[in-house]
């Protein structure tokens, strides 16, 4: 499995000089599978540049998988390509909610007077379902999703795919539910995260604003590296960068993740635009 | 390592447990007792970390329920039980054991805790223990 980041800034497109380094731009995660088969995380700004490159290739199926339908992990569906060209199946994936359907609440976003042209005028064909409540196949990879505490319905989910694991739960605040020294089944997403060989996780806070941000859905980078210990994680990618976080400050708060790495895992590392990682075969960053 | 744990319903229902000041128990989709939080524990005699969890038929051996004419409540007749069962909330009083010899009239409030619109995946109770009549 291939992981190429396009997105890793959190709950606003941040573009500019503080950010360049590591990218302004929504969550997006591309996953090229061992047999071909392209599966997308997340559609928010990141997905418009990704959408161009796929177009280089002849349109076949995509699944997208949304965590959620915050504005930063849908808004860059607009601007994606394929949804806009004949010939391309698209399978979109997310949380259930017990009043509206998927197409239904994405299309409040896309539909006017917040986006000028309806989904219902998009050429692709394009199916909107709830995620299966229990794991399925994609390709040559296993997927499993699993609610998590955010605000609203939100889904982590976990890619199997030849004995790696990938969990990505980029909006995630455990420890409003749980204790440091909670059992960790106790803690809501460590199934997804058990044994991961890399965990995309939610880093957004400093530890001083995560006091005054208290149940806004994210988590502190203290947090985020104990989570990634409670579970077992072999190695994190601080994820979900707070838009107001400078390229500089990043690697100040990945310093403070990277003192707390124990023996059997390995580095963090800052995910950014352009990151690409072969699971099993070492970062090709 | 075995990957299972509690829905996420379960362990926020757990979570706001263990922040209220009223007795409030938890029991999963089998009828096991999850969790109860501390107030609980002064009503029912003991803490849960002493206790821990419980299997629902071990549940009814300690505390052993009763109506308020004395006959034996089992699991599925407990307000719990019947909420966990008919999916519905339910508002009953019924006497009780405590594990510190104590009989307890208790008045309780348990609703099912819906994870999604048909799966129920477990039961928060809310009790209170009535004074002895005079």
């Amino acid at each position: 499995m291939i992981i190429r980041v396009w997105g890793a800034r959190g709950s606003l497109s941040a573009p500019g000089p503080a950010t360049v380094g590591y990218g302004g731009n929504t969550s997006c995660v591309e996953l090229e599978l061992a047999d071909g088969t392209t599966l997308i995380l997340d559609a928010g700004s990141g997905i418009r540049e990704l959408g161009q490159r796929l177009l280089e290739r002849d349109p076949g199926e995509l699944s997208i998988c949304l965590t959620h339908l915050h504005l930063d992990h849908v808004e860059g569906l607009g601007f994606f390509a394929p949804l806009w060209r004949a010939g391309w199946k698209l399978r979109f994936l997310g949380p259930p909610s017990p009043t509206a359907t998927l197409r239904e609440r994405v299309s409040r976003y896309l539909s006017p007077p917040l986006f000028p042209i309806g989904l219902s005028e998009a050429p692709a064909e394009a199916v909107f379902e709830d995620a299966p409540r229990e794991p399925w196949r994609v390709g040559s990879a296993v997927i499993e999703a699993q609610t998590v505490e955010h605000r609203g319905p939100t889904f982590g989910y976990r890619i199997e795919e030849e004995g790696h694991v990938l969990a990505y739960i980029p909006d995630h605040e455990p420890y409003l539910t749980a204790t440091l020294d909670d059992k960790p089944e106790w803690i809501s997403g460590w199934a997804l995260a058990a044994n991961a060989d890399l965990l995309m996780h939610d880093s957004q806070y400093t530890d001083e604003e995560y006091r005054s941000r208290l149940g806004w859905g994210h988590s502190s980078v203290t947090h985020a590296a104990a989570f990634a210990r409670a579970a077992g994680v072999r190695r994190l990618a601080m994820f979900h960068h707070d838009p107001m976080r400078s390229d500089r400050e990043l690697e100040a708060l990945y310093d403070q993740v990277a003192a707390t790495v124990q023996d059997d895992q390995d580095p963090p590392l800052i995910a950014r635009e352009g990151l690409e990682i072969a699971l099993g075969a070492g970062s090709r960053d | 390592m075995e990957r299972k744990q509690p829905d996420l319903v379960l362990i926020v229902a757990r979570s706001f447990a263990t922040k209220l000041a009223t007795p409030t128990l938890i029991i999963d989709a089998h009828g096991d007792l999850v969790f109860f939080n501390d107030a609980a524990a002064e009503v029912l005699g003991r803490s849960y970390v002493d206790i821990g969890a419980l299997q629902a038929s071990h549940w009814q051996e300690l505390f052993h329920p009763r109506t308020l004419d004395e006959e034996p409540l089992t699991a599925e007749q407990t307000p719990g039980g019947v909420a966990l069962l008919e999916r519905r909330p339910v508002h009953d009083s019924f006497f009780m054991s405590g594990l510190d010899g104590r009989e307890r009239e208790i008045t309780v409030t348990a609703f099912p805790l819906f994870s999604h619109p048909d799966e129920v995946v477990g039961v928060m109770s809310i009790f209170w223990e009535l004074p002895a009549a005079p």
